[in-house]
């Protein structure tokens, strides 16, 4: 079989597990779900490793889908290194995840189950589209169906007002970063004339060819490249949650756990920054919004980061836990260390999903309690999940040999050892929230996990999950510990497989790894590991200042600002739409014409008055005027 | 010679006219209109119209006036009683007839007649020529005025039919 | 041009179509103002007539057959008609006694 057609095959195994589940998935057997669901996927990753091995490259065109005059649209797979790596997340990340909610979702009914698989089928398929897409139409087509499928997956559990308003808010604030990232293709048409990256890229690189016709001369204007990258970030910032487009995330955590690890954490969210890498050739000409990239993800860790620690709800540590990471990958790719962000990319997929499914155990195994406050001492009775656990938040907190701690303080190092003072100031920031990050993750862990168990426990003795909950976060614990074998690169030694993979095909500028970087590196993560340790005993700093506290836990009155500036706004337009334009002129003009035509109708038919010799009148009147107008044109 | 005639059926016709219009009576009405209709053949007989005058004579006065006269002495001698109910209605009607004959009038007054095609009027009007019409240009319409005619007579069979109670 | 020579005199079309116009005048005088139903019919024969008056004299006048045709043809269509109209009044008359033909005034509205 020829490269193209498993490169299709990796997009339509998927699409036909998710039309197969569809259409007869609630009246087959059971087993036919458990196995289609999670099996499409990982036939799709298995595909996915032949062209991995295979060192595919290719632009591979199945058929033009648009042709009008010079204008060309086709659908057409871009594989390359970069794809491959992000379709290796997807569908192995994915794969473990959808088979984890086998027996996470055992307790929906027939249709709910079949319902479940087909929408994260849908939700595999769109991201693959997404990353494989060659051209920007089929970007932004798989970049609008992953935002829906995440509105059916929050709202999975339609019957709770919670979970549909969350879905809704979701939704929107996708929107918004949709409408970016269509305005951002349109500039980038209108310069380059192609909607093809291959086509794109060479226009970036050697300038207009000459046969097209540049609006704005030969060579690309430089303030409207500037400007469509800024208007791509805006859709990158919303679909991966950073500030100011982030307050869906948390509200995300309405769905079932696997959704919250599969998109919420490996996937969708991560989407932003395979798109700042796939446009890395257009964010290396536009400098400002390139460095937006990197101050965006570096203030949005720092401020995820301090609400993490004030929160209750152990998926909602983990969702801002996840906005703060992202934005460790944002500062990376913004600073032009895109493979070390990939490298975080990858070793975040692995430990969050890792802590999100741990933690969907302990939920399970809670009776559906997340309150942390009602956790305690599961150490002892969960000690599988326990374990997990805290390989995954060894690896957020970034402690060796985890590898968490080779992905961030690699992008750490990059920051450090970049010249400029960009690099710095955001090294400053990151170092600030990787300290931080040690103090929620370890009250997270103390708080679930050790000391006595909580008064308010619903479940005296919890046991543990079955074995199909077990085995996907155990895979993912065993990635976690040594995944990071393959980049070592922090520690100024060993190999760097990732780098080398992603460098020849997402090239920056690049710069010498400053060997203080190394000792900076190992600084960073003991003084995190010992803030692990400290949260045991400390109580937070906030505690003390009650006001921070406040600000903390209302989020930043993100939420606040958002509601009465544009909910608000909207709400009373509305209003006054329906009741001063509607109603009385639509509706009236509508009705009017009904009433006006009758009033019209009673006068008319005051002629009928019945009487045949009115009629005959009528008619000789008629005659008369007939024979006037003869006279007339006769006459002159 | 022939004016004398003309003048003589054309009063006859006015007068008849005007009785038809005038008669309270149904029946002197019709009878009035019978003296029309040989007013007229007279003056179709004068125009050279031979074959139009007998079946005017023989169909019209002869067969539809003698129809009207079955009707009358079916339904019995109605009168009309009283003023009516529709009062402008004598007043608009003789507005409106009077505007309407000054009107034909007033055409008439500008009529420029054509120049006739060269005919032989001895035997223009005759039952060969009307025949030589019928049947070849015009045979089309006369065979739409048959079906017509049956067309009618069902019409009149059926409406005049008793229903079986 | 309108002159016809008939019969060694001089006649003119004209007078023709002016009885003509008078008679169809005093029809439609009688259709507008009489009330009874049998009585109109008999004043719309008086019209046709009229019609009918104008048409061969024109026939005569333009030498052309076809004006005696078309007479012909509407003779034919007047008695049609008037065998219609007759038969409805007939079934009228058979549900009431009809004098004045504003009673027949179900329509209006």
């Amino acid at each position: 079989m020829s490269y193209s057609v498993l490169a299709l095959l990796i997009l339509l195994l998927p699409a036909a597990g998710a039309i197969l589940l569809a259409g007869r998935g609630w009246r087959l057997p059971r087993i036919v779900t458990q196995i289609v669901g999670p099996g499409v996927v990982w036939a799709a990753f298995v595909v996915t490793v032949v062209l991995f091995f295979n060192q595919v490259n290719g632009d591979f065109t199945y058929w033009t889908w648009i042709k009008s005059g010079s204008f060309e649209v086709p659908f057409n797979l871009l594989i390359d290194n970069l794809s491959l790596f992000m379709c290796l997340v997807i569908t192995g990340v994915g794969g473990l995840i959808v088979t984890y909610s086998v027996g996470y979702m055992a307790h929906e009914d027939g249709p709910s189950y079949a319902r479940f698989f087909t929408y994260m089928d849908v939700f595999i398929f769109s991201m693959l589209l997404l990353v494989l897409a060659g051209n920007f139409v089929f970007l932004i087509v798989g970049w609008a169906l992953v935002g829906l499928s995440s509105y059916f997956l929050i709202g999975f559990w339609y019957e709770r007002r919670s979970a549909v308003l969350a879905a809704r808010k979701a939704f929107v604030m996708n929107v918004v970063g949709d409408v970016g990232m269509i305005l951002g293709a349109f500039v980038v048409f209108v310069q380059f004339h192609s909607l093809t990256f291959a086509g794109v890229f060479r226009g970036l690189v050697h300038g207009c060819a000459p046969t097209l016709s540049c609006i704005f001369g030969p060579v690309p204007d430089s303030g409207m490249i500037e400007l469509a990258a800024f208007l791509l970030l805006v859709g990158a910032v919303a679909k991966s949650a950073q500030l100011p487009l982030h307050t869906w995330l948390p509200d995300a955590m309405e769905g079932p756990t696997p959704v919250s690890a599969l998109i919420h954490a490996a996937t969708m969210v991560t989407a932003g920054v395979y798109l700042v890498g796939r446009m890395h050739p257009i964010y290396d000409v536009a400098v400002y919004a390139h460095g937006a990239v990197a101050i965006v993800g570096a203030v949005t860790a720092l401020f995820a980061a301090t609400i993490a620690i004030v929160q209750t709800d152990i998926k909602r540590v983990l969702a801002y836990s996840t906005m703060s990471q992202i934005g460790y990958m944002f500062l990376a790719v913004g600073i032009g260390a895109y493979s070390a962000g990939f490298f975080h990319l990858l070793s975040h997929a692995f430990f969050k999903a890792l802590l999100f499914m741990a933690a969907g155990n302990v939920i399970h195994a809670m009776h559906d309690e997340q309150d942390m406050r009602k956790y305690g001492g599961l150490w002892g009775q969960l000690r599988p999940t326990s374990i997990m656990f805290l390989i995954g938040a060894l690896s957020l907190v970034g402690a060796i040999p985890f590898v968490g701690f080779f992905s961030k303080e690699g992008i750490l190092g990059a920051a450090f050892s970049r010249p400029g003072n960009l690099g710095l100031t955001v090294w400053g920031i990151g170092f600030v929230t990787a300290l931080i990050t040690g103090l929620y993750t370890g009250r997270m862990w103390w708080m679930s996990f050790a000391g006595k168990p909580s008064a308010q426990r619903p479940v005296e003795h919890p046991h543990e999950a079955p074995p199909v909950m077990l085995i996907p976060v155990a895979v993912l614990a065993v990635l976690a510990t040594v995944g990071g074998l393959i980049q070592t690169r922090a520690l100024g030694i060993g190999p760097s497989l990732v780098s080398d993979y992603l460098d020849r095909v997402v090239t920056g500028q690049s710069w010498e790894e400053s060997s203080f970087a190394v000792y900076i590196g190992l600084v960073t993560m003991l003084v995190a590991g010992l803030l692990f340790l400290a949260a045991y005993r400390m109580r937070p700093l906030t505690a003390r200042f009650p006001w921070a506290q406040r600000v903390l836990e209302h989020k930043y009155y993100f939420d606040e600002l958002y509601n009465a500036v544009f909910v608000r706004t909207l709400d009373r337009a509305a209003d006054v739409g329906f009741r001063d334009v509607e109603t009385p002129i639509i509706d009236g003009s509508l009705a009017g014409a009904g009433t006006r035509t009758t009033w019209a109708a009673s006068y008319a038919s005051l002629l009928q008055t019945g009487y045949v010799r009115n009629y005959t009148l009528v008619f000789v009147a008629g005659a008369v005027i007939v024979a006037v107008l003869l006279l007339a044109r006769f006459a002159s | 010679m022939a004016i004398a005639v003309f003048f003589v059926a054309a009063a006859m016709a006015i007068v008849g006219g005007v009785g038809v219009i005038s008669f309270r009576q149904p029946i002197r009405s019709v009878l009035s209109l019978v003296v029309v209709m040989i007013a007229l053949s007279v003056l179709f007989l004068l125009l050279s119209a031979q074959f139009v005058f007998v079946v005017q004579i023989i169909v019209y006065a002869g067969a539809v006036m003698v129809l009207f006269l079955f009707v009358i002495a079916l339904l019995g001698p109605a009168r009309e009683s009283g003023r009516g109910r529709l009062r402008f209605q004598a007043g608009l009607s003789g507005l409106f007839v009077l505007a309407f004959f000054g009107l034909v009038y007033a055409m008439m007054q500008g009529v420029q007649f054509r120049q006739p095609e060269k005919t032989d009027l001895s035997v223009f009007g005759t039952v060969q020529s009307i025949a030589v019409g019928l049947f070849t240009s015009y045979l089309y319409p006369f065979e739409l005025t048959s079906i017509l005619l049956l067309v009618a007579a069902i019409g009149a069979v059926y409406l005049s039919r008793r229903d079986e109670r | 041009m309108g002159k016809l020579d008939i019969g060694g005199s001089q006649l003119d079309t004209s007078w023709f179509l002016l009885l003509g116009a008078i008679l169809f005048t005093l029809g439609t005088v009688g259709v507008l103002v009489r009330r009874n139903p049998l009585i109109i019919l008999i004043s719309i024969e008086l019209m046709l007539n009229a019609v009918n008056l104008t048409l061969i004299a024109f026939s005569r006048q333009l030498e052309n057959i076809e004006g005696q045709l078309f007479a012909l043809m509407t003779m034919t269509v007047a008695a049609a008609e008037a065998v219609v109209g007759l038969a409805i009044l007939v079934d009228i008359f058979r549900v009431r006694d009809l004098e004045d033909i504003d009673d027949l005034s179900e329509l209006k509205g």
